[in-house]
């Protein structure tokens, strides 16, 4: 991958690359280089988790436009979610991801990514799905216990946000003070006003890559909500996340097709 | 300074002791998520001790996520009445702080108090009892000796606690820490000054004062702020954690005719701390935006109070969903 | 025992002033007569609508009026648009006075200029009014103020008997276009109609505030003229909430605009970062 990077820059396929390096802890942590010199601090391995999809939206990262993204399979997935809505029509990609194989496969045009994303699609994590199918076998008010508990510790500091791809609207509701739709301060009642909206907001839209809850420094598990959302909209309507190129965004299309068991 | 022993054994007696007196104890706690955080205790079973740092600070003691102001409610004849719950704030122990803590609390005293009071802070401040544990450990976000500390220091403390073989050594700092131990007299036993050094961690450093000092003065004009900020995701996560950012947003909550003023915690990392009404940002970039905490920690506070704000705690560096770190950033803009 | 800085007084609007489109200047008294209010021109204050929020003006009266206080606003967000539905007789919050004033008493026996444009009028105007109800304490007082219109001129009738004295000089002005029919003033940008009309640096004291650009452009006619940074004066605006130095919203550097300014020497302006 080193090798890779090293010549992508060089030759000018890559103005900046996006990838991982390793912290004093040994962590892997985003890195962007922009000579081919720098290219021997890449790291990846399993560890290195963070979506770097969403640094896309990054002035600094669009004002370079050709990038290279070193992606892991969330990441590819977030950016086909990302094409088919239009909104990286301003850079040109170069991704770099390993196989379960362990080899480099280098994906240099969005029909590429979307052959490899779709041929190695992922299932929902084991954790996620042990923990989605305690939440649904309990009883309402048990998981209504169970989120108050949970959302009394958010502090609002909007991490969660700040790690999503999805999250890319310039101006967020929350921010929004005619009216103001969200409460700012961190009570329970607000933080579940904030974490519902962005369920809503990422319903039929999110990939479950989980770093929203992986990265949350009060430790709540907030991806659960959005995964469940999506898990219930794919029931519902079908189709995939961060499958196809084409925008099949449950939440603003109507077919005539669509069920509509729930109105009761 | 008053030095006394306490036998391991009797540390939840102390403790229970406090909660039976009606004190309200904040301690440690281990959550399901793995992570530790300073939470009221009902007893001293429910308190975490084996852990390097926790993930939020304590500073939620002194100066709350959320905070009231005051309460209005519109009169017949247009008047308000304004309340608010200063004289309802409990006696509060705060337990197992760690020395970086308790340098935050000394930095939020002078910060909060120094200049224009802040009665809030006062009313919370002048109730808490801060009791801390020296390290033993440490990991390698930890850098306090970095920042004039180290993992024994009783800069900020009421009470110093260093466990030393099966039992404690305690180093009474404050009249409020003494008056503490004195509601347990039975439970101390009288000791001359002991060293802590073999019981301490010893967390590398990565630079001194003197070369903060020296040359802060040149690390506005950096061309390495860019590289240091670009991992940045403009979240609140490092000022949330950390135990001296001070930064609020005040806001009414309510109707124009009742309803609260509330102050609640904000960052300067966040897009839109300083955006005018206008639309004008005058810290229109990330990179701008990280300068500023950095350099508020390390220049600012220190010509405004006399001191640096950091403690070298590293919890902004372990909360970071990218794990930008603190030191390695100043190291690299000064230089 | 500490003042609560975060308790507003209550004040109730006495009289309501439309002085161009969007803009209001509210006269204010206090509810309480015991409430001991005293401020220095230069000072601002944190204006409330309960329910909505606070939002910061300078105060645009002088102390040497007695019984009242005025604000002048811009409806633009959330607070100012509730400020502006208020009416007469209405009860709002006002805490204060905050901040650092104008040294006027250093200004005995100088020239003072003042130069602002469109709303930077309100905060210059508690120091217009102060030297003007002094006017023996000072030297020569000139004028120069503008609008992008005719319309958007703030404090009308006031501009009238400023024009009509004689110990006042007023350059008033209006941007190209914005002149009516009947305009008899300036047309011009107030910069051009300070370089028509250069105002000696000798013993004088100039006051700039407004919209950025004013600022930018006036400077270096100011430095042809001979006026030492030391010797001009602004009030600088940033976005504020506690107005006391605590909540961080206002800091250029280590400086804090609500505390340690509004007011600053164009010197004092020129070694902060230029982040405002």
């Amino acid at each position: 991958m080193q090798d890779k990077a090293a010549e992508l820059l060089k030759n000018g396929t890559v103005n900046l690359l996006i990838g991982f390096s390793e912290d004093l802890g040994k962590r892997p942590v985003p890195c962007f280089i922009e000579t081919a010199e720098e290219a021997n601090i890449l790291v990846f391995n399993q560890e290195c988790k963070n979506n770097l999809s969403v640094y896309l939206h990054k002035k600094e990262v669009k004002d370079a436009v050709k990038i290279g993204l070193v992606s892991n399979i969330a990441t590819l997935r977030s950016v086909m979610q990302l094409l088919s809505e239009n909104q990286l029509w301003s850079l040109t990609i170069t991704y770099l991801t390993v196989n379960t194989a362990g080899e480099l496969v280098v994906l240099s045009s969005a029909e590429e990514l979307e052959a490899y994303v779709q041929a190695n699609f992922p299932t929902c994590r084991a954790e996620d799905k042990e923990m989605l199918d305690k939440l649904n076998a309990m009883t309402r008010a048990e998981r209504w216990a169970y989120w108050k508990d949970q959302l009394s510790e958010c502090v609002k500091c909007y991490a969660c946000r700040a790690v999503c791809p999805m999250c890319y609207c310039t101006v967020c509701t929350t921010e929004c003070n005619q009216p103001q739709w969200i409460k700012t301060s961190a009570e329970t009642s607000g933080n579940f006003e904030y974490h519902t909206m962005r369920a809503m907001h990422l319903g039929g839209r999110c990939i479950n890559c989980g770093e929203c809850g992986r990265i949350c420094p009060a430790g709540i598990p907030v991806h659960l909500l959005t995964a469940q959302m999506n898990l219930e909209i794919e029931q519902e309507f079908g189709g995939k996340t961060g499958w196809s190129l084409k925008s099949e965004y449950a939440m603003n299309s109507f077919k005539p097709g669509d069920k509509e068991n729930f109105i009761k | 300074m008053e030095l006394k022993l306490l036998s391991t054994s009797d540390i939840a007696v102390f403790v229970d002791g406090l909660l039976k007196a009606g004190k309200v104890v904040v301690a440690p706690v281990l959550k399901q998520s793995g992570k530790v955080f300073f939470k009221p205790v009902q007893s001293f079973a429910e308190v975490a001790t084996d852990y390097i740092q926790t993930a939020f600070s304590a500073k939620e003691v002194v100066f709350p996520k959320v905070e009231e102001l005051f309460t209005y409610q519109h009169n017949e004849d247009g008047s308000l009445d304004i309340k608010d719950q200063l004289d309802r704030i409990p006696e509060t122990v705060v337990w197992g702080l760690r020395p970086c803590d308790a340098a935050g609390f000394d930095y939020l005293n002078q910060f909060f108090l120094k200049e224009n009071p802040d009665v809030y802070f006062k009313a919370r401040y002048d109730k808490t009892t801060l009791v801390t544990v020296s390290c033993s450990k440490c990991d390698e976000s930890c850098f306090c000796t970095s920042v004039d500390s180290h993992p024994g220091d009783t800069k900020g403390s009421d009470i110093l606690l260093t466990a030393m073989d099966g039992k404690c050594y305690v180093e009474v700092i404050t009249d409020n820490g003494l008056a503490l131990i004195n509601s347990a007299k039975e439970l101390f036993t009288s000791t001359d000054t002991l060293s802590k050094e073999a019981f301490l961690a010893k967390p590398a450093t990565h630079f001194s004062m003197d070369e903060i000092k020296d040359k802060i003065q040149y690390a506005y004009a950096s061309a390495e702020w860019k590289h240091a900020s670009m991992g940045c995701y403009s979240c609140g996560a490092c000022a949330f954690a950390c135990p001296t950012c001070t930064c609020f947003d005040i806001q009414d909550e309510g109707t124009q005719d009742h309803g609260k003023r509330v102050r609640c915690w904000d960052a300067c990392g966040m897009s839109q701390f300083t955006k005018h009404a206008s639309g004008h940002n005058p810290r229109n970039t990330q990179t701008e935006r990280r300068r500023q905490r950095l350099m508020h920690k390390f220049k600012y506070s220190v010509e405004n109070l006399g001191v640096v704000s950091c403690v070298g705690c590293g919890r902004c560096i372990r909360v970071c969903p990218s794990h930008l770190n603190i030191f390695e950033n100043i190291l690299s803009v000064m230089n | 025992m500490d003042t609560n800085q975060y308790i507003p007084y209550q004040v109730r609007i006495a009289d309501i002033i439309d002085e161009a489109p969007l803009v209001r200047t509210y006269r204010l008294e206090f509810t309480d007569p015991t409430a001991n209010f005293t401020f220095k021109a230069g000072q601002f204050a944190e204006y409330g609508v309960f329910g909505e929020g606070e939002s910061t003006f300078c105060i645009a009266s002088s102390p040497t009026r007695e019984g009242y206080l005025e604000c002048t606003f811009r409806s633009s967000g959330r607070v100012t648009k509730a400020l502006a539905n208020c009416e007469i007789n209405d009860i709002i919050g006002l805490r204060g006075p905050f901040g650092k004033a104008f040294p006027i008493e250093e200004w005995y026996g100088k020239d003072i200029v003042f130069i602002t444009g469109g709303i930077g009028l309100p905060p210059l105007r508690c120091v217009i009014w102060n030297v003007l109800d002094q006017r023996e304490k000072f030297g020569k007082v000139s004028i120069y103020y503008g609008a992008r219109t005719v319309a958007d001129l703030v404090y009308k009738e006031e501009l009238d008997n400023w024009k009509k004295r004689d110990d006042v000089d007023l350059f008033l002005t209006v941007d190209p276009g914005g002149e009516t029919k009947d305009w008899k003033d300036n047309v011009g940008f107030v910069p051009t109609i300070i370089e028509q009309n250069l105002p000696s640096s000798t013993n004088a004291i100039a006051i700039v505030a407004g919209p950025p650009i004013l600022i930018k452009m006036s400077m270096p006619i100011l430095a042809k003229c001979g006026f030492a940074n030391d010797k001009i004066f602004t009030t600088l605006e940033n976005r504020m909430k506690c107005g006391v130095g605590k909540c961080g919203h206002c800091t250029v550097g280590k400086t804090y605009v609500c505390k340690d300014g509004p007011v600053f020497t164009y010197e004092e302006v020129l070694q902060m970062p230029q982040e405002y």
